[in-house]
């Protein structure tokens, strides 16, 4: 006891010596520089807003540099970030860079190299940052030469959330195990999803309750639908990377994929969840599909894990608190074995990362920045905030562990299975492709196309754009 | 000083901020678009193609000649609407009644809203599971009006926000129009016993050409070149169904970040919504000398 009693005084003094000499580090180095006001521009997210409501006050206390962090919907993001940095008005010290978007910007020579930059100015390396406990999610955002152009600052993956109490409900089980001949559970086939999204719509209606049986990011005029299409949907199925083959065809007569068998057979499965999803589904962006989940209208679905935390913890903004499940999502068969092997993927890893473009004003203060979110020390109540995990040393933090509980395993769920998923391919025409595929998205959403038909043309469609750009030969 | 040099000093101001911010980037977008310029593309450089290759792409792009005529029969679409709603209003509004001043008002309440606030109230009004209009619809009527759901409904939803939003301007302008109207002709129409309806058709609407030539020409040039609404209420879509040219044009150029061809496309829309405002307003000014000669 006395042991432990002396250990425990000697870490908890180690640590506020160390964290003491921390702070002593980042006044001095932003000495030079208090007063600057730092500008950024993000997605408006759980872990966007802890970035800047949180830590930008903390480093501004420590080191009097402002940081203003922008955050806004995602199609306005990209497209100030964007302007900005093809204008180089230098508006922007920093701007968020979503994991499919950098391969775009390191093309068109956007970003600062942070690598090199440190390395040019040695005395604004921050000693207490320690770069190799980035999970390989910092990949993403290197070049060939291995220097990192974006600091990570969001990383999760796309899971299955469902309701536990519904799932648990001894009416609900009973009822469909008689309807359908086996036992109600979360699902793990595409067949069963289906019967668990037809059940419990109709165990919602005969109950009252306003509630369907399985979210759809549908939205008929936003992208995310293309995304959760191509990213989520699409990959479970077995099409990988939009489909399109080493020689950028898309269509299956120039050897992609993307109007091949497992492509429309996800349409068509997708597609057909409507009629058991809540009628907002067609407006549904990825936000709306988590407000959905948290306000208790589907029992099942597909949610982005960034929302995963708040929707199973946070009393004020949900009310499935305590009764959130979270599982891997279903597979087709053979896809499970192809992303083990690392020839596929099961769904979507995203993120992203604050990275300097080449017109900001004030590079240095923003490196200071983006070195203060990359501490490994600041990660733990992030993660708690906004479900994402960017550092190894993350998961092992006892509040982490604690959030864990809470959202049914989520983190422990993103450490042993996250090299199952994926990012976005690797294509410096990302935003073209997607904006061709939109259209043939929306329409079958719509009903306005046939699954097979919206494919055809996708395809066609996103051909034409790789040959325009390009990259056909 | 004389007057002439008077009136081009008052008005140098006005002429130097329109070269720099109408004038001036015009030019640089007709000179855009006769280059290949595709940032997003292997070779990233503006790379002149010749004078005409962008322009004759466009006339076989399917896509954009599909947008342009969406754009055309929602503006006739539109424009028959409010005329008629905003001719009935006006007609209204010339007799009296308990309350007029107070409706007045109300009823010009929507021009003073910004075109994208317009587009956010009624997407408020329609979104799924909160709007009341959806609900209402299905409470009272049976019917499940979910917007973004089909091609059609998208599109009615559109028509439907513009007439809301611009009827109170074409009210107001008409209402003027029949305010300053001279009384004799009336009074002699009267004596000679011309019926209510031969006055309207044969007075009335004469009369009011000038006043009806300046409405359709703003009211057609505003809905041919509509955006803001439609951007924050279904984004174009879905599918392409409400894909207007405005939209079109800047998915092109900031989604596709096609410069050079977006470019062009702005071009030819501008040209082709000169022409169709040109012939309609030869049109009405035809019509209207023709009247005037009976």
């Amino acid at each position: 006891m006395k042991k432990l009693l002396i250990a425990l005084l000697v870490s908890t003094f180690s640590f506020s010596v160390m964290a003491d000499g921390h702070a002593e580090w980042w006044k001095k180095a932003g000495a030079p520089y208090a007063g600057t006001v730092i500008q950024g521009v993000a997605e408006n997210t759980p872990p966007g807003q802890f970035a800047g409501e949180v830590l930008a006050k903390d480093f501004e206390k420590l080191t009097g540099i402002k940081v203003q962090l922008e955050n806004t919907s995602w199609d306005q993001m990209y497209d100030k970030a964007i302007k900005d940095m093809e204008a180089n008005s230098g508006i922007y010290d920093f701007v968020y860079i979503e994991q499919d978007i950098v391969y775009s910007y390191l093309d068109r020579d956007f970003l600062v190299n942070i690598t090199q930059s440190l390395k040019d100015q040695p005395e604004l390396v921050a000693p207490m940052v320690n770069m190799d406990d980035f999970t390989t999610f910092i990949d993403y955002f290197k070049d060939e030469s291995g220097d990192v152009f974006g600091m990570p600052m969001e990383a999760f993956v796309k899971v299955y959330l469902y309701r536990k109490d519904l799932f648990g409900a001894a009416d609900a089980k009973s009822g469909f195990q008689k309807k359908y001949g086996y036992p109600l559970a979360p699902a793990t086939s595409f067949a069963q999803w289906r019967d668990n999204a037809e059940f419990f719509t109709g165990y919602c209606a005969e109950k009252g309750m306003e509630c369907w049986g399985t979210t759809v990011q549908g939205h008929t005029g936003h992208p995310a639908s293309t995304y959760e299409f191509l990213e989520s949907i699409g990959p479970s199925f077995g099409l990988y990377n939009w489909g399109v083959s080493d020689d950028f065809h898309s269509c299956v007569e120039g050897g992609g994929s993307l109007n091949g068998a497992r492509a429309k057979a996800a349409l068509t499965f997708w597609t057909s969840m409507l009629e058991f999803a809540p009628p907002e589904a067609l407006q549904s962006t990825w936000s709306e599909v988590a407000s959905t989940f948290a306000a208790g209208r589907a029992a099942q679905g597909w949610v982005y894990g960034e929302n995963a935390a708040w929707i199973a913890s946070n009393e004020e903004k949900s009310v499935v608190v305590g009764n959130v499940g979270v599982m891997q999502p279903p597979t087709a068969p053979g896809v499970m074995t192809q992303a083990a092997a690392g020839e596929g993927y099961i769904g979507y890893f995203d993120g992203g990362a604050y990275g300097i473009p080449h017109s900001s004003k004030n590079k240095e203060a923003t490196l200071l920045w983006l070195q203060y979110i990359a501490q490994s020390e600041v990660q733990a109540d992030w993660a708690v905030a906004g479900a994402r995990i960017t550092h190894y040393s993350t998961y092992d933090d006892p509040k982490v562990a604690a959030m864990d509980q809470i959202a049914d395993g989520y983190f422990t769920l993103m450490q042993n299975t996250g090299y199952l998923y994926a990012g976005a391919p690797m294509y410096p025409f990302h935003a073209a492709g997607r904006a061709a595929i939109d259209p043939f998205t929306y329409a079958a959403l719509a009903g306005e196309m046939s699954p097979s038909d919206a494919l055809d043309g996708a395809c066609e469609a996103l051909d034409k754009v790789m040959k325009d750009l390009g990259y056909q030969n | 000083m004389n007057s002439s040099k008077t009136a081009w000093l008052l008005l140098s101001p006005t002429i130097v901020i329109l070269i720099i911010v109408g004038l001036l980037p015009f030019l640089y977008v007709l000179y855009v678009g006769f280059f290949n310029w595709m940032p997003l593309g292997k070779n990233k450089e503006m790379e002149f193609i010749n004078f005409g290759y962008n322009y004759r792409e466009l006339v076989f792009d399917k896509f954009f000649i599909d947008s342009v005529w969406r754009s055309i029969r929602f503006a006739i679409v539109t424009l028959a609407l409010e005329l008629t709603l905003g001719f009935l209003l006006a007609l209204s509004l010339l007799s009296s009644f308990p309350l007029k001043a107070f409706f007045r008002s109300v009823h010009t309440l929507p021009l003073v809203i910004a075109p994208i606030v317009v587009g956010a109230i009624f997407k408020l009004f329609l979104v799924q599971g909160l709007g009341p209009i959806p609900f209402l619809a299905k409470e009272l009527f049976g019917f499940k009006l979910n917007y973004m759901s089909s091609e059609a409904q998208a599109f009615w939803t559109i028509v439907v926000m513009d007439v809301w939003h611009w009827t109170p301007f074409v009210t107001l302008t008409l209402l003027a129009g029949l305010s300053a109207l001279p009384q004799d002709p009336y009074e002699s129409a009267k004596i000679d016993g011309a019926n209510n309806f031969q006055i309207f058709i044969y007075i009335t609407i004469p009369m009011l050409v000038p006043v009806l030539i300046v409405v359709i020409f703003i009211r057609m040039m505003d809905s041919l070149k509509i955006v803001d609404e439609v951007w924050m209420l279904t984004a174009g879509g879905p599918g392409y169904s409400t894909r207007f040219t405005g939209i079109h044009i800047w998915k092109e150029v900031f989604e596709k970040r096609t410069y050079g061809y977006g470019s062009a496309m702005s071009v030819l829309y501008l040209y082709i919504t000169i022409v169709i405002c040109w012939i309609l307003y030869s049109v009405m000014v035809s019509r209207g000398k023709a009247n005037e000669d009976e």
